[in-house]
């Protein structure tokens, strides 16, 4: 026989004849079964996943230069320590004792002016001026730099400044409203010129500001650490005060122990963060149940199926052994069980990301509604991929481990 | 050894099924020619094994074919001790080197005689579909191409996986008690089909009988 005509007549016959034979005991209610099972698990883990990434998506984008997982405490300042000047600044011992907290990472100190500042603003034909206060915390606090970030006293370019988000809507909706003022964006104020007069050790000096972003978790001005350096240095008639606030980076949002320190010091942390902190926390917990349930289906699910497959082996075990003795390599049986799990892991992969997708549209409405920027699907269809092509290599090792041992009975 | 040289010889080095240690004194171990003998079986001779139920006849083919490694001493292939062969070289073996006719046949009942042969030769893909159905002839087993194995009489399925066992090169030929369920005049066909196609290769026979031996023309006895 020519190994042209040869070839030909092998594959023509192919291996329908060894797939015949070995089919025979599959069941399809198991397979059914397993994929059902595993469908569950993987669904409930991929829709948890992105449930969780969509909602926490609303204190990632909340404060694009500050992160939650930084906290800015400040000192109640009770009665009595108003009326006797007590003090809302942290001793250097506070600050070392924060630092030695297992929930913060690193401790930073606000630098405040020690100067007078005087910022004043023409819009709409009217003018307003008011006494200021400073603030400046280190650069590499934030998470994203705000757009021109730095100052250089020799070249005169604007200082750039960002306010609470706070002071924007005091202004808008109490201010601006009752005294006939035009109400303006975040995108407009950033084109009002801002003049800063900044006076102290005998001298005055006037410069151009421009407010650059709006944080709901700064609640102070802020400016870069350059600019307060240079004016500190130029303007302070005494020694920097201790700071009053402090920015700490903490391991993980929302721990119970950070709230639980600042209440018994009497701190305070900016904002309702620490709440929603809490709230992020708390979906946390919930996401993490929910998603090792959907990991317990899934691991099930996948014993089931092996099972299933080492039955369907046992079942097949006199053939399997049979084919070996006749030359057929234990990866060449192994093969048509292979192509068995694959396409039935894969099937079930495309129907979780189905699962996903649907679901993930459903919740998309209420969750826009009330501002929140969706995140991308891909990287949870990533994670089901790569928990299903897990899956697949444990089977697949699994037979064929399995079907070596068949070789010799 | 690698993949593709022949097997020229196969030593049994003191070789003895692991069941029969502590008989070795006794019979049939004492008495042996083959247990715990150093012994080579060349190729191109034949070579015919004659045993009593017992003995373990089919335990000898078991070793050499690598399904079994039960035994004690040693079984090498061109002084190379089988043992240390990989699976993936004993399908190499099972597919170039060694082709075996077990006992108790192991056709797949629920195929065809045609497809039992074919599972064999799509394998190798050593002969024709023509040269299948003239091997099937002369044994006299043509017309049962399209038959379900399982319906076949004991000595049918013999012939078949003859045929079946002959669908690949090889450099030895165990055959397993191959005519005992067959006439005088099959036995005659069965042994001239064999003849020619160990000739035809050059390769060495190791057949082995209880009672009905195989009518080879030429061949050394050894009794088990």
């Amino acid at each position: 026989m020519s190994d042209k005509k040869r070839k030909k007549y092998r594959l023509s016959t192919g291996h329908a004849i060894v797939w015949r034979l070995l089919r025979r005991n599959i069941s399809a209610g198991q397979l059914a079964g397993y994929a059902l099972a595993n469908l569950a698990g993987l669904a409930i883990v991929l829709t948890a996943m992105q449930f969780y990434r969509d909602v926490t998506s609303v204190w990632h984008d909340e404060d694009s230069f500050i992160s939650k997982d930084y906290l800015i405490i400040s000192k109640k300042v009770s009665g009595m320590g108003s009326l006797t000047g007590g003090n809302v600044t942290f001793s250097r011992e506070e600050i070392a004792d924060i630092s030695a907290q297992p929930w913060a990472r690193r401790v930073g100190d606000f630098t405040a002016a020690a100067f007078n500042v005087t910022a004043s603003v023409q819009m709409g034909g009217a003018g307003m001026s008011t006494a200021l206060f400073l603030e400046s915390i280190p650069s590499e606090y934030f998470d994203v730099k705000p757009r021109g970030w730095n100052y250089d006293p020799q070249n005169g370019d604007p200082v750039p400044v960002i306010i609470s988000k706070d002071y924007l809507t005091l202004y808008n909706f109490g201010f601006a409203s009752s005294r006939g003022l035009p109400q303006v964006s975040e995108a407009m104020i950033g084109m009002v010129p801002l003049k800063l007069s900044l006076s102290g050790n005998g001298m005055q000096e006037y410069v151009d500001a421009r407010i650059v972003g709006f944080s709901s978790r700064l609640n102070t001005i802020a400016v870069p650490e350059e600019f307060m350096q240079w004016a500190n240095g130029k303007f302070a008639e005494k020694e920097l005060p201790d700071p009053s606030r402090l920015i700490i980076e903490v391991n993980r949002p929302g721990d119970p122990e950070a709230a639980k320190y600042l209440a018994s010091h009497d701190y305070e942390s900016a904002g309702d963060k620490v709440d929603n902190g809490r709230a992020a926390y708390f979906l946390s917990v919930v996401t993490t149940v929910v998603i090792a349930v959907g990991v317990i289906i899934s691991l099930l699910a996948f014993f089931i199926l092996l099972l299933s497959i080492y039955l369907l082996l046992q079942k097949n075990r006199e053939k399997l052994h049979e084919l070996m003795q006749l030359g057929y390599t234990p990866k060449a049986v192994a093969r048509y069980y292979c192509v068995i799990v694959i396409a039935v892991n894969v099937a079930v992969l495309v129907s979780s990301v189905i699962i996903l997708a649907v679901a993930a549209h459903l919740w998309s409405g209420p969750l826009e509604s009330i501002g929140v920027n969706l995140a991308p699907l891909w990287p949870t269809i990533l994670t089901g991929t790569v928990i299903v092509a897990l899956i697949t290599i444990g089977n697949i090792v699994a037979i064929r481990r399995n079907i070596c041992s068949i070789f010799r009975l | 050894m690698t993949d593709n040289t022949m097997i020229n010889e196969i030593t049994l080095r003191r070789t003895l099924p692991r069941v029969f240690a502590g008989s070795e004194k006794e019979s049939p171990v004492k008495d042996s020619e083959v247990w715990l003998r150093d012994l080579i079986f060349r190729k191109p001779e034949y070579y015919l094994i004659e045993a009593e139920s017992g003995t373990g006849k089919s335990s000898l083919c078991a070793y050499i074919y690598g399904s079994r490694t039960d035994y004690l001493g040693d079984i090498l292939f061109n002084g190379t001790d089988i043992r240390e062969y990989s699976i993936d070289r004993w399908c190499e073996i099972r597919k170039r080197h060694i082709a075996y006719l077990p006992q108790e046949m192991k056709l797949f009942p629920e195929l065809t005689v045609f497809e039992n042969i074919k599972i064999k030769n799509q394998l190798t893909g050593h002969k024709t579909r023509q040269e299948i159905t003239a091997m099937l002839e002369r044994l006299e087993v043509a017309g049962k191409i399209n038959t379900l194995a399982g319906r076949l009489s004991v000595g049918q399925q013999q012939r078949v996986a003859i045929v079946r066992a002959l669908c690949q090169p090889f450099d030895f030929l165990l055959i397993d008690e191959p005519v005992s369920h067959l006439d005088a005049r099959n036995n005659a066909a069965v042994a001239t089909l064999i003849d020619e196609e160990a000739t035809a290769n050059g390769a060495g026979v190791i057949a082995t009988s209880v009672g009905n031996k195989i009518s080879l023309p030429r061949f050394f006895p050894l009794s088990l």
